[in-house]
């Protein structure tokens, strides 16, 4: 009775529509985890200690005072921070030089409040051995005009007022993290830094990470608060950045807009297939309904139908969306050929767009396209069940 | 900048060739008066090279250090200075060539030009920055000069000058006046202001003594407005001009040599 070709595009038309709404989704998701991870997970961590003015003015002489004290309390209170220390100069390499902020992290907690050791683009990660071995941002690296094992001269001035002076090489060079780290950024080791710059102990910045980033992020806060001094400053990542928060938010929004459209989109196909396949039989229908097919059989047998065509539309659209997102996720869309990097308020984007394939981007698609099958077909189906025989046997 | 404080008297004549080029296009009594004045504190105070020892003491909220240092210098483009004091930072060498900036640094043996980036930071901790060294050449250009004042401040007959720089001119500053003594064409001070006309150093000219042949302040003070108890300062201990200097000591090779 069914037309197969007929039935066959409206399969197909609603499994590509699913599909691209799974790679839509997918994208979405990716790039707004993605900036959340840069920025969390590579530099800020969820919250940061710092001198209440330290951030406007990143004076060396702004120290966090028994830091060492307050870090370990930290620790003792179950999360994970680290401190980092800041300072700023001219690092010269054979071809040119360039103001830096030279960044001293502790190699032994770092990495446990970020991953940024893992987001090396060449060469390798701090080693406790090599203190003249540094990581610098991928723009600086292009700025110098240097590779791994190139020297760099640094030169700027020492707490107490002399010329601090140093060779260093590079260890590794960093993929995006920030616009403040790509441009800027010389990561080597506090000790190192401690010594180059004759600050003899404390850090700028302690950065804290919760053991289960799925709690309360504000109780987390306050919970730190109970511990540090009020003449520090503690904030969350939000606060740390403001305006990429924000931006993230509307991102979701813009997201959710989106989405709309296409689903909208994905809607008048699916009910215009619905449609034609309903109407397109309506005489047969009218047939079956003067055999004594009863009008709540009929809308149960084209609900069934629709049914099994969007469980094959729907698998087949998973099937095909899920591959096409699997391997943005892997590969990502590659964008450097428009742009080698977007930066936006501080929050560098690598070139290459990643998704990232969650519960959420897989199955809100699925159950959007039941939900839209289900309505589009309410309209032809009551139709073909209200339908006096004869009408609909002369319908064409 | 690093001119100036090697060389006061390049500071005045900074000032004489700004009237200079301005007068020529204008004929104004009072232009042609300040072109005549400058042309006289221009034609005492001109040398066409120098050498000089100085001491640097900064002080700072966190920090006072002292160094000696010699310098030479040669016309208006080029600059050297080398650290003789303390032995930590002997050696180190900053050379100023045309608009460029090089350091020589001792520790790392390795010499480094300066970024244009680098430019508004401080000059080996001091409260100038490297712009100041580069720009000073190029006052002459950046600003039109006339008198602001003249006859009697705080007991002595003082000419005062305002500097306004010029539409085109790549200056930080909003004005810059500059005070020098009526009879002996002396600086006495020198005030910086940023574009919203606010103070933003005072450099002063004091201890007058027998320095190259002549009577010139011996001290130069540089005050930050906003840390008034800061300051840099500088004492001419010997000062020597138009000697025979070799271009090649303001090459990079000699840089190096201590």
């Amino acid at each position: 009775m069914r037309n197969k070709h007929h039935s066959l595009v409206t399969v197909l038309a609603m499994a590509f529509a699913c599909a691209m709404m799974i790679v839509f989704s997918s994208l979405m998701e990716g790039f707004v985890v993605g900036s959340e991870l840069n920025i969390v997970s590579m530099n800020t961590g969820d919250m940061q200690i710092h001198q209440p003015s330290y951030r406007d003015d990143p004076d060396i002489y702004k120290q966090i005072k028994q830091s060492l004290t307050l870090v370990t309390a930290i620790r003792q209170a179950g999360f994970k921070a680290s401190e980092r220390l800041f300072a700023y100069g001219l690092m010269a390499s054979d071809q040119s030089s360039s103001g830096v902020q030279l960044r001293g992290i502790d190699l032994q907690y770092e990495t446990s409040v970020t991953d940024i050791d893992q987001h090396i683009q060449i060469g390798k990660w701090l080693e406790k051995s090599d203190p003249h071995g540094v990581v610098i941002g991928k723009k600086l690296a292009r700025l110098l005009d240097v590779s791994i094992g190139s020297e760099l001269i640094f030169v700027g001035q020492t707490a107490d007022g002399y010329m601090a002076n140093d060779r260093f090489h590079i260890n590794g060079i960093l993929k995006s993290v920030s616009s403040a780290i790509d441009n800027t950024g010389v990561i080597m080791s506090n000790v190192m830094l401690q010594d180059l710059i004759s600050l003899p102990d404390g850090a700028h910045e302690i950065t804290i990470m919760r053991t289960d980033r799925r709690t309360d992020l504000a109780l987390a806060v306050a919970k730190i608060d109970d511990l540090v001094a009020d003449d520090l400053e503690i904030l969350n990542w939000q606060q740390l950045m403001p305006v990429i928060s924000q931006f993230l938010e509307t991102a979701q929004i813009q997201t959710l807009i989106m989405l709309l459209f296409t689903y909208i989109a994905v809607a008048s196909v699916v009910l215009n297939a619905m449609l034609m396949s309903v109407f397109e039989r309506i005489h047969q229908f009218g047939i079956m309904k003067a055999l004594g097919v009863r009008p709540w059989q009929l809308i149960r047998i084209i609900y069934t139908e629709t049914f099994i065509q969007t469980l094959i539309a729907s698998l087949l659209g998973l099937f095909i969306g899920a591959g096409i997102t699997w391997y943005f996720e892997k590969n990502g869309l590659d964008l450097s050929s428009m742009s080698d990097g977007f930066s936006f308020a501080g929050l560098a984007l690598d070139p290459v767009w990643y998704a990232a394939l969650s519960v959420k981007s897989l199955f809100i698609p699925v159950v959007f396209l039941f939900v839209i099958a289900a309505l589009a077909v309410l309209y032809p189906a009551t139709k073909a069940a209200v339908i006096r025989p004869v009408d609909a046997i002369n319908h064409h | 900048m690093l001119h100036k404080l090697l060389v006061i008297f390049f500071l005045a004549s900074q000032l004489i060739f700004t009237p200079l080029v301005t007068a020529e296009t204008d004929s104004s009594e009072q232009i042609s008066r300040v072109k005549a004045l400058l042309n006289e504190v221009d034609d005492l105070w001109r040398g066409n090279s120098s050498y000089a020892i100085t001491s640097m003491q900064v002080k700072t909220e966190n920090y006072t250090r002292t160094m000696r240092m010699e310098g030479w210098s040669k016309g208006k483009e080029h600059t050297l200075f080398r650290i003789i004091e303390p032995l930590r930072e002997k050696g180190t060498a900053t050379l100023k060539s045309g608009s460029h900036i090089y350091t020589y640094l001792p520790k790392t043996d390795r010499t480094i030009k300066l970024s244009s980036g680098m430019m508004m930071s401080s000059w080996m901790g001091s409260h100038l920055t490297n712009d100041d060294l580069v720009k000073e050449a190029r006052l002459e250009d950046d600003y039109e000069a006339a008198i602001s004042f003249e006859g009697e401040r705080d007991g002595q007959n003082i000419i005062e000058f305002t500097l306004i720089p010029k539409l085109d001119a790549a200056v930080v500053w909003g004005k810059v006046t500059l005070t020098i003594l009526a009879v002996s064409h002396t600086p006495v001070v020198e005030y910086y202001f940023d574009e919203d006309m606010l103070l933003t150093r005072t450099i002063s000219f004091t201890d007058i003594k027998m320095l190259g042949g002549r009577e010139r302040p011996s001290v130069l003070r540089v005050v930050p407005a906003d840390k008034p108890d800061e300051y840099t300062e500088f004492v001419y201990e010997q000062l020597k001009f138009d000697l025979e200097l070799k271009d090649r000591l303001f090459s990079l090779s000699n840089l190096k040599k201590r």
